[in-house]
């Protein structure tokens, strides 16, 4: 068993001539928190995008724990979770109706036992007979988390996680990253432009420019690297102007 | 479960719930059921009349109706299918097809294991159990209204020419149900996702008909078989527009199944056609891509 989660070999994204991702070479270990940043435009929804297999690279290519996004996109579907930037549902459908498809569709053949322990996990129990439709981005996101976790996927994508998230909602959608990683072993690639939520969430960082990794270590490693600034931020723009000059 | 099951039951589910897939199949049933009452009243009234002249002495020519099959009374129904029925797959079709895209559900569907082809052809299944129901529900509703205007139930030869045509039936709506899906999938609007496959329909109810038979209007509206072709021109353009009027070739195949004594034309080779069609369609739906499933609406 490999003890990289994710890895990714020259992997390349091209939309017409614009390049969006440029020959992305990028290892996360098992078990870490993995926080992707960049200005918007960087990249980093491409790449969770090629990562999850929405997409399809045109060069180079990436592993999920093992297996290849290009070649193995049905097996690599069963071993990831995926929560988009604002998420929606079936807004018709109640939480546990549109639970149980999801969750069927990962193979679950008695989805309602996982979906109790979700939804508790997620502390989002009492809701399962609502609609989506009337629900809070907040909510929503909850219930993102749930459907992302049903088939204990090794690996979890978070796209913007808490854009458009309240204080309250931020925090506690931030509580629930860190505990699914040290609960379940989850390892957890998040996407993301909050500095502040990296240094409270992440164990290792990259940096995305202009489709171009330019910086990647672990948090604790970064920080020192940088002993005379006293924010993730100072050194985000110290690192970003000095890719830029 | 495979994606294509779970496709399935999900597509009951969300038409079950929703508003305008709802009233529409009330709608068609309501309607197909109506043509047997509608013949029955006819009925009534022509007999009532033709008692009183013949009472009168004015007449001793016997009841026209009095060598009628009983499944005149449906014949009405097949003008419902072409048109209440044939939208109501469209819709069907439609909403299905624009479904993931507009709920922005997409993304979650194809990060499970499940391909394009599974997804795809899983509602079209489901929705094929909907239009299913529907025409069951009607048709089986005709046969008591049918049997209750002809005072006994009715044969076992006229009960399975029934089947026959609710089988017909199916197989020409699942056609536009096919044409809603690709128009929900790979329209960038969603109006146009439910004008493309209307204006489809339309052509092929009211324009190829027109092209090869020079029929009336009118006559296109009413449950009897096209006017022949009258000759010239009108032979050629019939031989290459007849095989696409579908809807011609379906009001063909029930005019025989409900004992119309005008059909004419062969039943087998319309049939043919529509299974033709019906098999073409589910396999254009089939090639669909991921990309096509994904792509965000510009409305």
């Amino acid at each position: 068993m490999t003890d990289f989660a994710i890895r990714t070999f020259e992997l390349s994204k091209s939309y017409g001539g614009r390049r969006a991702l440029d020959r992305l070479d990028l290892d996360v270990r098992r078990g870490e928190v993995f926080g992707l940043l960049g200005h918007n435009g960087a990249g980093k929804t491409t790449t969770v995008s090629l990562l999850t297999t929405l997409l399809a690279p045109t060069g180079g290519d990436a592993e999920i724990v093992g297996r290849s996004v290009a070649r193995r996109a049905d097996v690599v579907r069963r071993s990831i979770g995926y929560l988009p930037e604002n998420v929606r549902f079936y807004d018709d459908l109640t939480v546990l109706e549109n639970l149980r498809f999801f969750a069927r569709l990962s193979g679950l053949r008695r989805p309602d036992p996982r979906i109790a322990e979700v939804l508790e996990l997620v502390d989002f129990t009492g809701h399962d007979r609502e609609k989506v439709g009337t629900f809070s981005k907040g909510m929503r996101q909850r219930v993102g988390i749930a459907q992302a976790i049903l088939h204990q996927p090794e690996v979890l994508f978070l796209d913007e996680p808490t854009s458009g998230l309240d204080p309250v909602g931020v925090r506690s959608l931030r509580d629930l990253i860190v505990r699914l990683n040290a609960e379940l072993g989850m390892t957890v690639f998040m996407n993301t432009h909050l500095l502040s939520e990296v240094t409270k969430t992440c164990t290792s960082i990259g940096i995305l420019r202009q489709g171009r990794l330019v910086h990647h270590d672990t948090l604790d490693a970064t920080l020192r690297r940088f002993p005379g600034e006293e924010s993730l931020e100072e050194i985000y723009f110290r690192l970003d102007a000095a890719v830029a000059s | 479960m495979n994606g294509f099951l779970v496709s399935a039951r999900h597509e009951l589910l969300a038409t079950r719930r929703s508003r305008t897939a709802s009233i529409l199949v009330i709608v068609f049933v309501a309607l197909v059921l109506a043509s047997a009452v509608i013949g029955w009243i006819t009925t009534r009234t022509v007999t009532d009349v033709y008692e009183q002249i013949r009472a009168a002495g004015m007449t001793s020519a016997p009841n026209p109706f009095s060598g009628a099959s009983p499944l005149y009374f449906a014949r009405n129904s097949a003008i419902y299918v072409v048109l209440i029925g044939c939208l109501m797959a469209i819709v069907l079709g439609t909403e299905a097809g624009l479904r993931d895209r507009r709920m922005r559900t997409s993304d979650l569907v194809l990060t499970r294991p499940v391909s394009a082809v599974s997804r795809l052809l899983g509602q079209f299944a489901g929705l094929g159990i909907v239009v299913l129901v529907a025409l069951a529900v009607s048709l089986a509703a005709s046969w008591v209204v049918i049997a209750a205007i002809t005072g006994g139930p009715l044969s076992a030869d006229e009960t399975l020419r029934i089947v026959g045509f609710g089988g017909i039936s199916w197989v020409l709506l699942m056609a536009f149900v096919g044409a809603g899906i690709l128009g929900g999938v790979h329209s960038r609007h969603e109006t146009a996702a439910l004008l493309a496959p209307i204006l489809v329909w339309s052509a092929i109810t009211f324009v190829l008909p027109q092209v090869g038979t020079a029929a009336r209007p009118i006559a296109l509206l009413n449950p009897v078989p096209s006017v022949a072709a009258t000759g010239g021109g009108f032979d050629l353009a019939s031989a290459i527009t007849g095989p696409l009027a579908i809807t011609e070739q379906y009001k063909r195949v029930g005019a025989y199944l409900l004992q119309d004594p005008s059909a004419s034309g062969s039943a087998a080779l319309a049939v043919m056609i529509l299974l033709t069609v019906l098999i073409g369609m589910f396999a254009v739906v089939g090639v669909t891509s991921r990309r096509s499933l994904r792509r965000a609406l510009d409305d």
